[in-house]
């Protein structure tokens, strides 16, 4: 049996200097290709990438901690409301997440959270329907019986979720990740609405500042041009195609490399109970 | 199962955040849409104002007009071409989900992007095709007949992918007996397709069918962006979303936005008790 706590509290000192080692060499093989991205795209362009990774991250480890228990704590434990709280869940996730964009606009604005990273983090974080793929997964005859010897095994509930639920989570967690991942990467309306016109482009995530690609000086307000264009109309971007079109494909690179990291357990056929 | 203090633990924090993010935004926008400037009850007063909006009913058609082109494409290619790939190798067809996917990774303002050079005639690889509609500027492209196609175009391009993995999944649930008695009865693959396969997935249709219209009544990135590359050329309230956006933002009109928002929040929410009574597919234990 493996013990984590005994190699946590003993890091001798040939192990700090192999992790150092080991931190050197990862800096060896990933510089150059960080610069070739940096020099290809700007800094600015990285830093939106940064704002976008740091956004998704956060709203993805939410999701998966909520979800979890929650779908969890639906599929085994009997309580007032349980039924009442799955179907509110179903109908939220069969809501398309668009239709909240406005309501949460308003309510970040009259709770002073415009512009803030947290106004795009909890929206992210909620994710109906990983707690519905969670209770499906959960809600199984194997699992419920695989929790009761768990119990004759005199395990609490809370050591019953620990050591039975949580390792066993692993792939209705990666599906959840992989798609709350892809939901906040590529949404456009939410940060639109709580960062564009605030001139607050240091925290734009990239699919801002792609969109900040073609914002050009003819832009006027409401109601301009009324619906003719001119036929002489071309496109406008203000850095040359070449580097916007690098920008757009380092926009999907993420989703791609989550979608391979999560695939092993995604398709892995323990997701059965799900797609019945 | 087990008893209620434990079960309300493990959705705790599910529900404050369900709280936070989803029911209290709502509450306070239907409360905002019944409220006047000055803070008093008003009844439907927005939403009267809001309707009778001179950019509303526009915003209404071009809506529908988008919706049933986007709808009919949809239908059309997302069942026809899963049960062409459920007809081959399960590794061959695993290679063109792959590829069908991919866009989705670049939904959102990333593929519209993608599309306006596709668009431009001069730029695009597509220039043969554009050229041969008469289309020599992205102006003529973007013609204001042309948008509900173009946005339908774009909307296909980057979301038909998830429906078709959805769709082969449904199909794939169809037990290989079945399918193996239809052959031996002397059924082709047409009349497969047509009598077994598409009656048995056909509420995978439907729900593909009331979802895509709850997402597509919500359309904003396409028409917000291209109102954007054509440097206001084209309206900025060509859909009820950027309507809703433009009065709270330009006009600091929350009510009416609000009113608007709710409009198509009722919507969405119609569909989604649609789908969860009529569709079966989503089941809630006793």
């Amino acid at each position: 049996m493996r013990t984590f706590a005994g190699a946590r509290s003993r890091w001798s000192i040939g192990q700090l200097l192999m992790y150092a080692a080991l931190l050197i060499m990862t800096a060896f093989f990933l510089v150059p290709i960080v610069w070739a991205i940096v020099d290809a795209v700007g800094v600015t362009a990285v830093r939106w990438l940064l704002n976008s990774v740091v956004y998704s991250t956060a709203g993805v480890v939410i999701a998966v901690g909520l979800c979890i228990p929650a779908g969890y704590g639906i599929a085994t434990h009997e309580f007032p409301g349980r039924r009442a709280l799955l179907i509110l869940t179903i109908l939220m996730m069969l809501i398309p997440p668009t239709a909240l964009v406005l309501p949460l606009f308003l309510e970040a604005n009259a709770a002073h959270l415009l512009t803030s990273p947290l106004a795009l983090i909890l929206p992210y974080g909620l994710f109906p329907f990983g707690v519905y793929l969670a209770y499906l997964y959960f809600n199984t005859a194997r699992f419920h019986a695989l929790l009761e010897s768990a119990r004759i095994d005199g395990c609490n509930e809370w050591q019953v979720f620990r050591r039975v639920a949580i390792p066993l989570s692993l792939p209705v967690s990666a599906l959840i990740v992989f798609l709350n991942f892809v939901a906040s990467w590529t949404n456009f309306f939410l940060p639109w609405v709580m960062f564009w016109s605030f001139g607050t482009t240091s925290r734009y995530p990239l699919s801002l500042g792609i969109a900040l690609q073609l914002y050009h000086p003819q832009t006027t307000g409401f109601y301009a041009g009324g619906g003719a264009v001119a036929s002489g109309l071309q496109l406008h971007t203000s850095s040359p195609p070449s580097q916007v079109a690098l920008l757009v494909l380092l926009a999907g690179l993420p989703v791609v490399v989550v979608f391979v990291l999560a695939q092993r357990w995604i398709g892995s056929g323990q997701l059965q109970s799900v797609f019945r | 199962m087990r008893p209620r203090k434990t079960g309300y633990l493990f959705v705790a924090p599910y529900v404050a955040l369900l709280i936070v993010a989803g029911i209290y935004p709502v509450l306070y926008a239907i409360n905002l849409a019944f409220t006047s400037l000055t803070a008093h009850f008003s009844g439907v007063t927005n939403f009267v104002k809001s309707w009778a909006n001179p950019e509303f009913l526009p915003a209404i058609g071009h809506i529908g007009l988008f919706l049933a082109i986007w709808l009919t494409v949809l239908v059309v290619f997302v069942v026809g071409l899963s049960l062409m790939l459920h007809s081959l190798d399960s590794r061959v067809s695993a290679g063109f989900r792959f590829v069908f996917y991919l866009p989705a990774a670049l939904a959102g303002s990333a593929g519209v992007m993608l599309w306006l050079f596709m668009l431009e005639p001069g730029t695009s690889p597509w220039d043969f095709v554009l050229r041969w509609f008469g289309f020599s500027t992205l102006g003529d492209t973007l013609a204001s007949g042309h948008l509900a196609i173009v946005f339908a175009v774009i909307a296909f391009w980057s979301g038909a992918g998830s429906w078709i993995v959805v769709m082969y999944g449904a199909l794939a649930t169809i037990p290989p007996e079945v399918l193996e008695l239809a052959r031996l009865d002397g059924a082709g693959p047409w009349r497969t397709a047509m009598t077994i396969k598409l009656p048995l997935i056909k509420k995978w249709i439907a729900y593909m069918l009331i979802g895509a219209f709850a997402a597509g009544t919500q359309l904003f990135a396409e028409p917000q962006l291209i109102s954007e590359a054509t440097g206001g050329f084209i309206n900025q309230t060509w859909s009820p979303n950027q309507l809703a956006y433009n009065l709270s933002f330009h006009l600091g009109n929350f009510n009416y936005a609000a009113a608007i928002s709710v409009d198509l929040l009722l919507v969405a929410a119609i569909c989604a008790v649609v789908i969860l009574r009529r569709s079966g597919l989503f089941t809630v234990d006793h």
